[in-house]
């Protein structure tokens, strides 16, 4: 490998392309030029071995050596310009990518904005735009004269958190109706502990997609209940389901809705109302 | 209201609050009597809410009435 290294090292690519094409003199002429001593014919058996790889790797190490060897030149000479063609298209590409990436980054802080507007504009995935009212919605079809004629079932179900010690359950198992009549129905809650709890609720409609469709016009949740220990109360719900259910061909197969409610407990230090124990009629405060 | 698929689909559904609020809760118990007739209409009348419309409303405007503002 030294020898090699000292071959490379002295620039002989000129030389080198006279080694591979003749094989006859680089034996004697190597040695006479770079061996002052008689390890030449020691080494003679190494330079054959040698010389089967440089004939393999000369090829193309002759090429990249020479290759190299111009270029050191070429920089050498052209350190300070930068008017060589490959080096000038190189920085431009340098220029675009960054622009590139800057531009991507640019781009993500503005998609924020831009996806508002777009969602606002096309109410695409749920968005609201304007809400129409239950009773303008009940108007228009009143005036339009949409019959409906699909019963849906609605079903009910009531759920409590884990460690609240409320019985909560639906009054009625379901109830059967139209598309585009309001109807009532009632959930029982009744405190078993003995400290008045209070809790918050929330809903939620299966199947998903149907839940466009049902409209809530008077309901208890998303409001803290306060339970008086052992008090026992009804709460009732008011919905209305969309005659624009029946339109929908992506309804076709649901008849079944399931109205569910789910309570949590509200910790006593959070609640804002302030209500005298020793008094029997709560404060209630609607929305 | 159209809704996609993509954007969320299903976890984009945000809970809509009530139309007209929320629902001051009978605590004390003046619209029970109401509320019985209803419950048992639709019972009788295999939970069919349209035959028992006109008890809805009875209860609706007990509450209306009853409904103490503090």
């Amino acid at each position: 490998m030294s020898w090699s290294k000292a071959c490379r090292g002295t620039r002989i690519s000129s030389y080198l392309e006279n080694l591979h094409r003749t094989s006859q003199y680089p034996r004697t002429i190597l040695c006479s030029r770079y061996y002052t001593h008689g390890a030449c014919k020691s080494n003679e058996h190494y330079l054959r071995s040698k010389r089967v790889f440089w004939g393999s790797s000369s090829s193309w190490s002759l090429n990249s050596h020479s290759a190299t060897a111009k270029s050191m030149l070429d920089s050498a000479h052209r350190q300070y310009s930068t008017h060589s063609p490959s080096e000038t298209k190189s920085q431009k590409m340098l220029y675009y990518l960054t622009a590139v990436v800057f531009g991507m980054v640019g781009l993500t802080y503005a998609a924020v904005p831009l996806y508002r507007t777009f969602c606002q504009a096309t109410g695409y995935g749920g968005t609201v735009q304007r809400k129409e009212t239950v009773e303008e919605k009940i108007a228009r079809h009143s005036e339009s004269g949409t019959v409906t004629e699909r019963e849906i079932v609605v079903q009910f179900n009531a759920d409590v958190a884990d460690g609240m010690q409320w019985k909560f359950t639906p009054t009625q198992r379901e109830v059967r109706v139209k598309p585009g009549e309001s109807a009532l129905a009632f959930y029982t809650a009744e405190n078993k502990s003995s400290a008045p709890i209070t809790g918050v609720s929330t809903y939620n409609v299966t199947p998903m997609k149907a839940g466009v469709y049902f409209n809530k016009i008077q309901c208890f949740c998303f409001e803290e209940q306060r339970l008086l220990p052992g008090e026992q109360i009804d709460m009732p719900v008011f919905f209305y389901i969309d005659p624009e259910f029946e339109t929908d061909p992506r309804m076709d197969g649901i008849n079944n809705l399931i109205l569910s409610y789910t309570f949590f407990k509200v910790s006593e230090e959070n609640t804002t109302e302030t209500v005298n124990n020793n008094n029997s009629v709560p404060v209630q405060e609607t929305n | 209201m159209s809704t996609g698929g993509a954007f969320g689909g299903n976890r984009g559904l945000r809970p809509i609050p009530p139309e007209k609020g929320i629902f001051p809760l009978d605590h004390l118990h003046e619209c029970d009597a109401e509320k019985k007739e209803y419950l048992g209409c639709l019972k009788s009348s295999a939970h069919k809410s349209e035959q028992c419309r006109h008890l809805s409303k009875k209860y609706l405007q007990c509450r209306m009435a009853k409904y103490v503002f503090f």
